[in-house]
């Protein structure tokens, strides 16, 4: 068990410097006095704090992070600036129109009492923006604030002087607020669940939401420039709007779109948007009586290898055509098989066209016999513009180094190893683990089967290839269905050293991986299925952990060997998103939400309802209906989901990709 | 919590401890009456429930299974939080195993409800010849902290329905029925240091 070291941060020099500058009035934090209400006072703010909602510069949020105190509560707030044209911001950049007011909507962090706050990650690159990530008691987290302009220590210290700061004992940038127990404790308790707090509408626990919201208004009575839509505010005072509430608009917004679609696809209408069934008999009528702009058209895509167009349907608007032409309730095709796959490579074997490989993939999936050839293109392991003769000599040049960095453990000794715990602790991890690692499928069973040996090899050799990170219970999942389909050691290795270039961060020791991408998956519930939200949100389980297994193993667990197989290869192809799996939960809870929510299930019996519905999901309506949110959320969606959110490449290249702490030893 | 409705209790429980020793094991015994050998690893929770008939009243209990590596350990709150009994599981054949149960005992005492029933469970018994962990050094342990204690084992069966059974019996009961309005909890388990260790 980590200790942690109460109060003691001196041994920090981040952490000791901004002692001191607490003692001087410092610029950043300035106290600003409100004029119309006298107990509410701005104790901190700072200019040019951004949401990075995409890698695109045009899609950063700049605003301002205010703590504000409100008699004796404090509260945290980040509103982004009201877009102006043509404004060029401190770091130089021309302010962008990109960003839409929705998108500022909801990143906006509307006051959070400090005392809902769990824990402030900071990252100082040495290279790049500092920022934090906060995340609440709920377990949820924010998006991270980049500081353009520096400041995260004066931030930090401000917060001191107002809560009760330690730092946590297993990452020194981590530290927890409002954690007062017992220090031994302390680092245990760090996902006290599920209390929940609604990170975009949620209403402040403590004091109450009018007076916060006096606070703003007032923040606007005094020009200050900061402030977010006006929609924002109506939305969070004290008669809420349901008419100004962003999200609902566009998840209407997305169902039209949607039931245009259904009428096309009626075979394979899912119950999935069965709610909006009145919507669209509405489009419907219209249709027949007059030739609207929401007719709708039959297009083929001239580059689309399935050339039937039949089921194909686009409006006549020409921005959605191509969305639509996507079409969701298009049966599955075909896995790719090898004469098609010839088709794609020319001479030398590059893959020519490799959009519409991706995509060809992610509408039919591969058989199985090519498997151990693509998926090394869609791991990155191969680049689709190699030849032959550059894959084949790539090939012996992984051979030997996965024979070099196994040796760094093979050579070590008996007496070597009585010296080395962790090695020995790494050891018998995964020994526990592989031998209880699908050993029901034939490539795995029996007693003394070599693969399992194989199995150990590759994930004690990962660990030692990724000292960091090491071994954590899951990777055996992730490594088992690589192995089974490239029955080769160095290939497996070198392909799963790929996928978790992607997953890693999925085993974070802090679970920031896992967090961001709950984190995501309530922001897209909250936009495509608002009742839905709603729902979990009354019933205290906005966190989503019962999605954890799905997310963390790539639904590993979910479905039978063969149907894993074939999930990934359409996850991997990043095709319409790179967190498609995120889409995959949302289209899975939604089928399930007529159940969920008419039996009322509270966390508990929702983790167990999840659960057992291993094996129970139909692979294939699954894709299509995620496919369908996937297109109809589209920026939308994409902005839900914050930067360096798994398998996205972390934002902090920096910094060591894993902290370093030992976690084997309780 | 226990929950009662007349003789009905509903009860949380959770199983903690290492990775390995046998928590998805004793629970899929207890609740299945099987034994897997190659019971595959706990990702996140499981959830199970299984019903118990004592002589005064019928026990529900709900039953979380956790993940035993310390990398999840931040998310075992989330189980325990509201228990009303635990099993603290350690395999017999490994030390280490039985460090790491006295951590979830010092988490428990610190974290958990006060009037959670605790079990120390010595799994794997059937493997003496490769045991490391003591019957004296572990019930020692056990007396120290208030805790019964049973070895078990998943793969025999032995002591595993007689664990959730014991527990079963110590969880806080309703008054009797002449008091029905009260339901006055008593807080302090019946005979808890008297620890009926019917070991193998
Ligand atoms: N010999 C023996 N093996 C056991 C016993 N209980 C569990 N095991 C084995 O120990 C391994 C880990 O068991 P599991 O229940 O998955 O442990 P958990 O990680 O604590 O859930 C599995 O291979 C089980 O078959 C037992 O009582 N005796
Ligand atoms: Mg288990």
């Amino acid at each position: 068990m980590q200790e942690t070291d109460l109060h003691d941060l001196s041994d920090d020099p981040d952490y000791t410097a901004l002692q001191h500058q607490d003692s001087m009035s410092n610029s950043s934090s300035k106290s600003v006095r409100m004029c119309d209400s006298s107990k509410s006072e701005i104790v901190y703010s700072k200019e040019n704090v951004a949401v990075h909602p995409s890698q695109y510069a045009s899609e950063r949020i700049s605003g301002r992070l205010c703590i504000i105190k409100q008699g004796s509560s404090f509260f945290l707030t980040w509103i982004p600036y009201k877009a102006m044209p043509n404004l060029v911001d401190s770091t130089g950049r021309k302010s962008n129109s990109n960003v839409s007011d929705n998108d500022r909507n909801l990143y906006t962090i509307r006051p959070v009492p400090l005392s809902d706050i769990h824990s402030i990650r900071r990252h100082i690159p040495a290279l790049g923006w500092q920022y934090i990530i906060i995340v609440l008691s709920s377990g949820l987290a924010f998006a991270p604030l980049y500081f353009y302009n520096g400041g995260v220590r004066e931030f930090l210290a401000t917060l001191k002087q107002h809560v009760f700061v330690v730092r946590s004992a297993d990452d020194p940038n981590v530290f927890l607020l409002n954690d007062f127990q017992d220090p031994l404790q302390k680092s245990l308790s760090s996902l006290e669940l599920p209390r929940v707090l609604s990170v975009a509408n949620g209403t402040p626990k403590q004091g109450s939401p009018n007076e916060v919201s006096s606070i703003y208004d007032s923040m606007r009575i005094d020009g200050i420039t900061a402030s977010g839509t006006s929609s924002a505010f109506e939305y969070r005072g004290r008669h809420r709007r349901k008419t100004h509430d962003p999200t609902h608009d566009l998840s209407i917004h997305v169902m039209e779109k949607f039931s245009l679609v259904t009428k096309f696809a009626r075979e394979a209408t899912t119950q999935l948007f069965g709610e909006f069934h009145e919507i669209h008999e509405l489009l419907h009528d219209r249709k027949q009586k007059d030739s609207s702009p929401l007719d709708a058209v039959v297009v083929s895509q001239p580059n689309d290898t399935q050339s039937k167009a039949d089921n194909i349907v686009a409006t006549s608007d020409s921005t959605e055509l191509d969305k639509l032409s996507l079409v969701w309730g298009k049966p599955r095709q075909p896995p790719l098989n090898h004469e098609e796959w010839e088709t794609f490579l020319d001479s030398e074997g590059r893959v020519m066209n490799s959009k519409a490989l991706i995509k060809r993939i992610f509408y039919g999936g591969l058989e199985h016999e090519l498997r151990k050839e693509v998926w090394k293109f869609l791991l990155g392991y191969y680049e689709y513009e190699s030849t032959y003769a550059e894959r084949e000599y790539l090939e012996s040049v992984m051979k030997l180094d996965y024979e070099t960095i196994k040796s760094q453990w093979k050579s070590i000794s008996e007496v070597q190893a009585k010296r080395f715990t962790k090695f020995r602790e790494r050891k018998s991890l995964i020994d526990k683990d592989v031998v209880r690692t699908d050993r029901s499928v034939p490539y795995f069973e029996g007693d003394d089967n070599p693969n399992v040996i194989v199995l150990r090899d590759i994930l004690l050799t990962y660990s030692f290839y990724n000292f960091d990170l090491g071994y954590c219970q899951g990777m055996s999942d992730l490594l088992s269905p690589i192995l089974f389909v490239m029955r080769d050691e160095y290939e497996a290795f070198w392909s799963f050293v790929a996928l978790m270039e992607r997953l890693g961060p999925n085993f974070n020791r802090d679970q920031s991986g896992m967090h961001s991408q709950l984190f995501a998956l309530s922001k897209l519930v909250e936009l495509l299925d608002h009742s839905l939200h709603n729902y979990f949100r009354q019933a205290d389980c906005l966190n989503y952990f019962f999605c954890f297994r799905w997310i963390l193993i790539q639904f590993k667990r979910e479905f039978e060997y063969e149907k894993t197989m074939h999930l990934w290869e359409v996850l991997w192809t990043h095709h319409l998103s790179e967190h498609f799996h995120l889409y995959i939960c949302i289209a899975i809870l939604k089928s399930h939400k007529k159940k969920i929510m008419e039996e009322q299930m509270d966390f508990d019996t929702l983790l167990k309802f999840i659960n057992g519905l291993s094996n129970q999901i139909d692979l294939d309506s699954v894709i299509r209906d995620a496919e369908a949110l996937c297109v109809c959320a589209g920026g939308n969606g994409a902005a839900c989901i914050p930067p360096g959110t798994p398998p996205s490449c972390p934002v902090d290249l920096d910094a060591g990709l894993y902290d370093q702490q030992d976690d084997e030893i309780l | 919590m226990a929950t009662i409705g007349n003789n009905n209790i509903n009860a949380k429980l959770v199983l903690l401890g290492d990775m390995g020793a046998g928590k998805s094991s004793l629970v899929l015994r207890f609740v299945k009456g099987q034994f897997l050998e190659f019971q595959e690893s706990t990702i996140g929770a499981a959830f199970f429930s299984q019903t118990l008939a004592l002589n005064d009243a019928t026990v529900k209990f709900e039953i979380w299974d956790t993940a035993g590596q310390e990398r999840y350990h931040s998310l075992a709150p989330m189980y325990y939080r509201g228990a009303a009994a635990a099993i603290i599981v350690y395999d017999i054949t490994s030390k280490d195993s039985f460090e790491k149960a006295k951590k979830w005992v010092l988490e428990l005492q610190k974290q958990g409800n006060p009037s959670m029933v605790t079990a120390l469970a010595g799994n794997k018994a059937d493997l003496e010849d490769k045991r490391k962990v003591t019957l004296e050094e572990a019930r020692a342990y056990a007396d120290e902290n208030g805790l019964f204690f049973m070895e078990t084992s998943a793969k025999t069966a032995v002591n595993v329905n007689d664990i959730f059974y014991e527990i079963a019996r110590r969880l806080p009961r309703a008054q009797p029925a002449q008091n029905p309005a009260g339901m006055v909890l008593s807080n302090t388990p019946a005979e808890q240091s008297k620890a009926s260790a019917c070991c193998s």
